[in-house]
């Protein structure tokens, strides 16, 4: 199916879980919130016209800067072997106590980005098996790629451009 | 015959916790698995990361476009060429620029070099690991006359950075075509010459065969990608299914292989370089005249020659080097077939020279769990064949 025929298919099947589609560079992409998530993500694997059973990757961003609400947002990617056609599912999510349903009961590739997602944004999946730290040591604190958690905090004893340096980090200071 | 039949949930307090890794020859790089052991049989595999976590994705949010490029390198740092061209695919698709023929020959030929390459070390370590020393030997000789291939065209052996965005770095040398011509010939008869000391031992076969199997299915659930995956019968190659720098020109096939277990993915493996010297062949028969970048000063630095006779060509080469290539604001995501599978770059830009969000979906780093699933119930030795099997890289598991 092309990216069109997939965002007809979604909108005249499911129209109050989708929020919004874009047609982005020809690619398929539609808003879900996070309490349709699995619904939806279920129908998409599902549908036999559809059949995405592919999961390549769930993708965390923080839109802190651009200011816009809500400010996280993950992003699932999904590919459809046989068929051959893919699509995107962003999903926001706020900034209190932000969480998203898991997807790993559908695709269980998912388990280890939705960890990640813990690990570097903060965001709690909920109903994941384990709900902790993937990459960063257990005992860390802060999520690393949160644009208010500075790109170093190391201190570093020489340094003849710290100034500039200092202008290359666009984050802002960490709250704690 | 399954080994965890054999009535083993018995003794169910008698295990033993045997920790590999991540100081492990065998884990390729900084791997490291908590195994929980009941005799020699594997119950449990708990794997742990993050031994090389070197903050790419977040450095990269403060750097030019062009500048992630050499840091691209080094997340797959055996396939570097792989890596740079997703990364310019999904930067060029957001800015709409259209790159000529021969840099997308060139472009094609790098990555299938490099596929090459990448292939040998996997085949050479592997085979290591599973007391083959020869085959070690052979491959790292094939793979030096690649590495100075890159050494030629780029200055560099390993770290390339070959690719950029708008085209290549530079355009073809004599040298180097007369050497990939040769090596074009050279080839197919050492490949030969491995599967000769291996496709039929009966040590290879006994401890290969039947091991670390994943059924299509599971392959396609746990996210598995690359030859691991097509040795599962999943006929799935992004070369062919979504084709990016003129794929869809070369005449090649795709091996397919149904056993999904540690042979066949040596199989799949071992043709798929005999391919990747097709398709080279290929591209070098028919490689088209023109530009190796993109016109579009906006986007490629303009001839160094114009620059003392044009005004605009000052112009723009001051503000590409002073300021970077603005990319539009939007989102994209690009996947190319890379050495180890689905290899795919999630940009997000804010309008301006650094790019807000950039995410790597690492074949590798999504393959970690499918391959621990295969080691519960196999035996101690075959946990560094199946770890070898599925060929990871430590570079972009941990990025």
């Amino acid at each position: 199916m092309t990216a069109e025929e997939i965002i007809e298919k979604l909108k005249a099947s499911l129209p109050d879980a989708i929020q919004d589609t874009a047609l982005p560079q020809g690619d398929a992409v539609i808003f879900v919130a996070p309490e349709n998530l699995q619904e939806v993500a279920g129908f998409l694997k599902n549908d036999a016209s559809l059949k995405f059973d592919y999961l390549s990757d769930v993708c965390g961003v923080d839109y802190l800067i651009e200011e816009r609400e809500p400010r996280f947002e993950t992003v699932y990617l999904l590919y459809s072997i046989d068929h051959q056609h893919s699509i995107r599912i962003r999903v926001g999510i706020d900034e209190e106590n932000p969480s998203v349903p898991t997807v790993s009961e559908l695709w269980k590739g998912a388990l280890y980005p939705e960890q990640e997602l813990f690990d570097m944004f903060g965001i709690h999946v909920e109903g994941h098996p384990k709900m902790e730290r993937l990459i960063m040591p257990k005992e860390w604190v802060g999520h690393p790629l949160r644009k208010d958690y500075p790109l170093t905090t190391e201190t570093v004893a020489f340094s003849h451009n710290r100034d500039y340096k200092s202008e290359l980090v666009k984050s802002k200071p960490p709250t704690r | 015959m399954s080994v965890t039949e054999q009535g083993l949930l018995e003794r169910d307090k008698d295990t033993m916790t045997l920790n590999m890794g991540p100081q492990h020859p065998s884990t390729h790089g900084v791997f490291r698995v908590i195994l929980e052991m009941d005799g020699e049989v594997v119950r449990t595999a708990e794997p742990e990361i993050g031994y090389l976590h070197t903050g790419i994705e977040k450095t990269s949010e403060n750097k030019r476009y062009g500048h992630v490029i050499p840091m691209t390198d080094r997340l797959d740092y055996l396939n570097p060429p792989g890596n740079n061209l997703a990364f310019c695919l999904a930067t060029e698709k957001l800015i709409g620029v259209e790159i000529p023929e021969r840099a997308q020959a060139l472009r094609v030929i790098m990555c299938e070099l490099s596929r090459i390459a990448s292939h040998l070390v996997w085949l050479g370590t592997h085979a290591l690991d599973i007391g083959a020393m020869t085959v070690f030997l052979y491959c790292w000789r094939e793979r030096e006359m690649i590495l100075d291939l890159n050494e030629e065209i780029s200055g560099v052996r390993m770290m390339t950075s070959y690719i950029r965005i708008g085209g290549v770095a530079k355009d073809s040398t004599r040298p180097w075509l007369d050497g990939i011509r040769n090596f074009i010939d050279y080839f197919p008869a050492k490949v030969d010459e491995y599967e000769k000391l291996l496709t039929k031992n009966p040590i290879w076969v006994d401890r290969t065969q039947g091991i670390g199997v994943l059924s299509r299915e599971e392959a396609i659930n746990w996210s598995l990608s690359g030859p691991a995956l097509r040795a599962s019968g999943v006929n799935w190659d992004i070369r062919k299914s979504q084709p990016y720098s003129g794929y869809e020109k070369y005449d090649f096939d795709i091996p397919v292989l149904k056993g999904g277990d540690i042979y066949d993915r040596y199989r799949v493996r071992v043709e798929e370089m005999r391919q990747s010297r097709r398709i080279i062949k290929q591209a070098m028969e028919k490689l088209p005249t023109g530009d190796f970048k993109a016109p579009d000063n906006k986007v490629s630095l303009p001839p160094r020659e114009t620059l003392h006779t044009s005004m605009e060509a000052l112009i723009h080469h001051f503000k590409l080097v002073s300021e970077g290539i603005s990319v539009p604001k939007g989102e994209t995501y690009v996947p190319i077939e890379g050495a180890r599978g689905e290899v795919g770059f999630y940009i997000v830009s804010d309008g301006t020279n650094v790019p807000y969000r950039v995410k790597l979906r690492a074949p590798s780093f999504m393959a970690i769990p499918g391959m621990c699933q295969m080691m519960t119930g196999c035996y101690i030795a075959d946990v560094v064949g199946i770890i070898g099997s599925i060929d990871i890289v430590m570079g972009e598991v941990d990025r």
